[in-house]
């Protein structure tokens, strides 16, 4: 919403855009909310009050381009605007430590897991969403709109508003708290994590 | 890309530069790797233990975030509701 002003389209175009190229994306935008809030209701206004900005900002979209990185970055400045503060599920951390940590850009890449292949295609859908919902906000965010949601490094950098070095420490950090909550479910399901292939 | 895991004995079991090679092989999972960094993909997945396993490793994990993880359908009225309130605001 930040792009200057270019033209005004008439309210034909307007509808044409809202119904062709903004519409279309409703599916992945109540699975984002969804996973964003945790409540059916929630998600369900995120949404709407996501749809109703891009409607009145719609002379700031130029039409051909990425609709759906610009819903999504309308969705999640909304989400950290409006419900981030009455979410219903609480913060397990305290966010300002962890984003001093996270947003730094120097990764450690060393550090390796010895979860195993075998065990995470054996994992159940619940364990995945388990694994994933239970990440903070901010590592769950870039999971789901790399991973399921297909979005490049530089579309999320817009999106989120950071730079494309920090989304790729930041995934990749994701990524490792994921293998660690995976691993959890793997001993449980009496795979031995601790031996080599 | 798929090399058979029982070949690991050919592998050289500690890399010397884990931090570089797990970036690019990272961004390669991603779709961010160039053509030139994708070359060397076969290489390290054919010479080199750690490289071969974190690419596998990782490559599951995208696999069944895409594939498994639990999808909701978007309530019916939704689309009317949001349409609705358009008209509203018109």
């Amino acid at each position: 919403m930040s792009e200057v002003q270019r033209k005004k389209y008439s309210d034909k175009d307007k509808n044409a855009i809202f119904d062709q190229e903004f519409m279309p994306h409703i599916d992945s935008m109540y699975n984002f909310a969804y996973r964003l809030t945790f409540d059916e209701d929630d998600a369900k206004d995120l949404v709407q009050d996501t749809y109703l900005k891009a409607y009145r900002f719609i002379n700031s979209f130029e039409r051909g381009t990425n609709a759906k990185a610009w819903l999504f970055r309308i969705l999640k400045n909304s989400f950290i605007n409006e419900y981030r503060k009455k979410s219903k599920q609480p913060s397990k951390v305290d966010y300002q430590e962890v984003e001093t940590y996270y947003n730094s850009d120097n990764v450690d890449y060393n550090m390796t897991s010895d979860l195993r292949v075998d065990a995470v295609k054996d994992m159940l859908g619940d364990e995945i969403s388990n694994a994933l919902n239970s990440l903070a906000v901010d590592f769950r965010t870039v999971i789901i709109l790399c991973d399921l949601e297909g979005f490049t490094y530089e579309e999320m950098a817009k999106i989120l508003d950071i730079p494309i070095g920090t989304v790729r420490s930041r995934l990749h950090r994701a990524r490792n708290l994921l293998k660690e909550k995976l691993k959890g479910y793997a001993q449980n399901m009496g795979y031995d994590t601790e031996e080599d292939q | 890309m798929d090399k058979n895991f029982n070949s690991s004995s050919e592998r050289k079991l500690n890399c010397r530069d884990v931090g570089k090679c797990f970036k690019l092989l990272e961004s390669i999972l991603d779709g961010e790797a160039d053509l030139e960094s994708k070359a060397l993909l076969d290489e390290k997945l054919e010479k080199c233990q750690p490289c071969f396993e974190h690419f596998h490793l990782e490559k599951v994990i995208r696999e069944v975030l895409k594939t498994k993880c639990t999808k909701r359908v978007v309530p019916v009225e939704l689309a009317d509701t949001i349409r609705q309130k358009i008209q509203e605001i018109k």
